[in-house]
């Protein structure tokens, strides 16, 4: 077959500023919107695209992330001639180590790619929130004769210091790489999205993996690549992306999803024309009691609601007793919200129980985050 | 549970008026999220029946819409199977379109397994039961057929034109007829039967000898009433309805706000399984205002919403106003429209302003795909 591209989402981070919400969990399983982990973005935009193979490379608190990519069902991925498949960490003849880095990772899984013999590889990050197809991408990717195509973000100039930021020339061609730069000379930064010509780099890969370097894409296989020549583009996503690092940071990209939304975006606009597959939960109807009080908010079936919501993003089996008042908050799966609590500007975790009457940072601007997983027994 | 076959039971079922006219019972809407048949087939799957037959009456597509890839109510995706049962002779002779004459077609059904038992269960009984203690008691005591049953206290409202029985000491019944509603205290069928190999072949060779338009549970009244056989009944105590009108469908549906009713039909530990869209969850607009409804994922509302029930995909715009309604999937409901006691069948529109009020015993009917 021709054209076969098979994608691999680096999902073993341990997204450490998302405090205790990734304690026991990695970063690509953490909830986002009601009714998704973050990692039904990477694996829906693979389904979208007709991509038929995808690795999952897991490392950090693996179990959860491992069983709920599971045979890739969620995304309709367990069909014929599709696959999905958990690539951790393993032993092998040269004994056995953890990944090294995101470069490490692909390496260590050559003998995957080697079997699924594709002409193109895709390089993903499991913890970025955007919907799209990447189909475009790969036509420039062919269409340009590249060896390399990196998807590109133009953001705003004064935080392309945090960035890895690509200079272009008027081709696309990529003329140079800065690291997030002190000076960016460019605003077009690296969303970590790569397409490479699958034996090119295999070659940088095997080549890689004998030196002493952080086994890094950004660090190493493109500088690399840079520095011999490689023909080098970058491809410009217009649209929602999101890399959601901290605790505010997610619950900013949760309340982007409500009807008056940032920029005036919505689930609807964000999500664009394609679905994002997600767990299929055999909760009961999303019932909102005679004394509730439901405004400007996006709540998920299983969720039963009797006191007050107002500006909340809210999962599947959230139960908001009467009297409870939350506003500006994402409650996730499970969260119990007892009689008179009072939750303002939070991010609730799964699980996580709101005693009778508790006030959570009613008086702040700043996200609170509260986990405890205390529902769970109830 | 082995050595069981579950059979979905569409031939038995009642009919919601004109919401069935283009669709069967058991994959109408229930609660927004839910088809009629579900419940059954969930009760099969949480008794771990791993051989289902869903007997198809009519409009198969529905029903084969609704079931998918049918691995939603399967606990193992290769072992476990539910098979499509139809009859095409049935089809252009409806009288004749019976679940005896079902069975009899797919009689391989029987000759593939070697179950002991049958268990029948009809979609329009929405009861979470378990199958396993009743099972358990038909074998022990080595009855040929048991019939599930409920005390009923409202036998003038509830279960009107079922199959009302009268049952002895032993657990036997003595006589079934149907539910006039001249009593309130009564004991009805659930048009849940379970029906041993054996007793069911006795029924197959006494309907060789009848009018073929019989059923099965036209013989089973025939064995109780001429005594050739003794028929069993089962207490059944937890939540059952009988969905058998339009207006019982919105009665009961509504009932169902209450969580003490809630809480009898769904428990932690029995789950009812369904077919998944992949919706997005509800949207909620900051002029929305809602209360005592169900609402199911895909909605987007920005408006007044009492006492109500949303099916799927419904858009309701700025200012309407819905009381005591149920809308299908994919409607949508303009600015400052007025509804209330009103049905509304998928895909309909309802431009803004208009006003539809019906009455809770005389609900109003809003087509498939109307535009008003």
């Amino acid at each position: 077959m021709s054209n076969k591209m098979v994608a691999m989402i680096l999902a073993g981070g341990k997204g450490t500023r998302l405090k205790a919400l990734t304690a026991k969990v990695a970063k690509p399983a953490v909830s986002y919107g009601g009714k998704y982990r973050i990692i039904d973005f990477p694996l829906s935009n693979c389904a979208n695209s007709g991509i038929r193979d995808v690795g999952v490379l897991t490392q950090y608190e693996s179990s959860e992330l491992n069983q709920y990519v599971g045979n890739g069902e969620k995304w309709g991925l367990n069909g014929v001639r599709s696959s999905a498949v958990v690539l951790s960490p393993k032993q092998t003849e040269e004994g056995s180590s953890w990944y090294r880095g995101t470069a490490d990772a692909i390496y260590e899984n050559l003998d995957w790619l080697e079997r699924m013999d594709p002409d193109y590889v895709l390089i993903l990050s499991g913890d970025h929130i955007y919907s799209c197809t990447y189909n475009e991408m790969l036509k420039k990717h062919i269409d340009s004769k590249a060896d390399c195509t990196i998807s590109v973000f133009p953001v705003p100039w004064e935080e392309a210091s945090r960035f890895g930021i690509l200079v272009t020339d008027k081709k696309d061609n990529i003329v140079q790489f800065q690291e997030k730069p002190k000076k960016p000379i460019s605003n077009l930064a690296s969303m970590g999205i790569y397409i490479f010509n699958y034996k090119i780099l295999r070659d940088y890969l095997i080549a890689d993996a004998k030196t002493d370097s952080d086994h890094d894409f950004g660090k190493n296989i493109i500088p690399n690549m840079m520095k011999d020549h490689r023909k080098m583009v970058a491809y410009t996503y217009h649209g929602y992306w999101k890399d959601v690092g901290t605790v505010s940071s997610l619950h900013q990209a949760n309340m982007d999803l409500l009807k008056n939304g940032a920029n005036g975006l919505d689930i609807y606009s964000i999500f664009g024309p394609n679905k994002i597959l997600s767990e299929d939960m055999h909760s009961t109807p999303q019932f909102i009691g005679p004394k509730a009080e439901v405004k400007d908010s996006l709540i998920n079936q299983g969720a039963q609601i009797f006191g007050k919501v107002n500006h909340c993003v809210v999962s599947d089996d959230v139960v908001v007793e009467e009297g409870a008042v939350c506003i500006n908050d994402v409650l996730m799966p499970g969260a119990v919200i007892r009689k008179g609590a009072k939750v303002e500007n939070a991010i609730i975790g799964p699980n996580t129980l709101i005693e009778e009457n508790a006030e959570v940072n009613l008086e702040h601007d700043d996200i609170e985050l509260v986990v405890n997983r205390k529902a769970a027994r109830l | 549970m082995k050595d069981v076959i579950a059979l979905l039971n569409c031939h038995e079922c009642a009919r919601l008026g004109v919401l069935t006219e283009e669709r069967p019972l058991a994959s109408t809407s229930f609660l927004g999220r839910y088809a009629f048949m579900d419940v059954a087939l969930s009760n099969f799957t949480n008794s771990g029946i791993d051989n289902v037959g869903v007997l198809v009456k009519d409009h198969q597509r529905s029903i084969l819409k609704h079931m998918g890839n049918m691995s939603s109510w399967v606990n193992n995706t290769k072992t476990d199977k539910i098979t499509l049962l139809t009859n095409e002779k049935g089809l252009i002779n409806p009288p004749y379109n019976t679940d005896l004459a079902n069975l009899k077609e797919n009689d391989y059904l029987l000759y593939d397994s070697s179950a002991s038992t049958l268990v029948f269960q009809s979609p329009h009984i929405i009861a979470p039961i378990d199958f396993n203690p009743i099972v358990k008691e038909h074998r022990e005591r080595g009855e040929g057929i048991t019939i599930v049953y409920k005390r009923i206290k409202d036998g003038d409202r509830d279960f009107v034109g079922q199959c009302r029985l009268t049952i002895d000491q032993d657990g036997y019944v003595t006589d079934a007829s149907k539910n006039d509603g001249s009593e309130k205290e009564i004991c009805v069928s659930l048009a849940t039967w379970i029906i041993d190999r054996k007793a069911l072949l006795e029924i197959v060779k006494e309907s060789q000898r009848h009018d073929l338009s019989l059923g099965i549970a036209d013989f089973i009244v025939y064995f109780v009433k001429s005594k050739r056989l003794k028929v069993h009944a089962y207490e059944y105590k937890g939540y059952a309805r009988c969905f058998n009108s339009l207006e019982k469908y919105m009665e009961y549906s509504f009932e169902l706000f209450k969580p003490e009713v809630a809480n009898t039909l769904f428990k932690k530990d029995w789950p009812i399984f369904t077919l998944t869209h992949n919706s997005k969850p509800a949207l909620y607009g900051p002029n929305a205002k809602i209360s005592n409804s169900f609402i199911a994922n895909g909605c987007i509302v920005d408006g007044d919403i009492k006492n109500s029930i949303l099916c799927r995909g419904v858009t309701v715009e700025k200012g309407a106003k819905l009381n005591r309604c149920i809308v299908f999937r994919g409607s949508k409901i303009g600015e400052n429209v007025v509804l209330s006691d009103v049905v509304v069948d998928k895909h309909a529109k309802i431009a803004q302003k208009h006003k539809i009020e019906g009455d809770p015993d005389v609900p109003i009917y809003v087509d498939q795909g109307a535009s008003v």
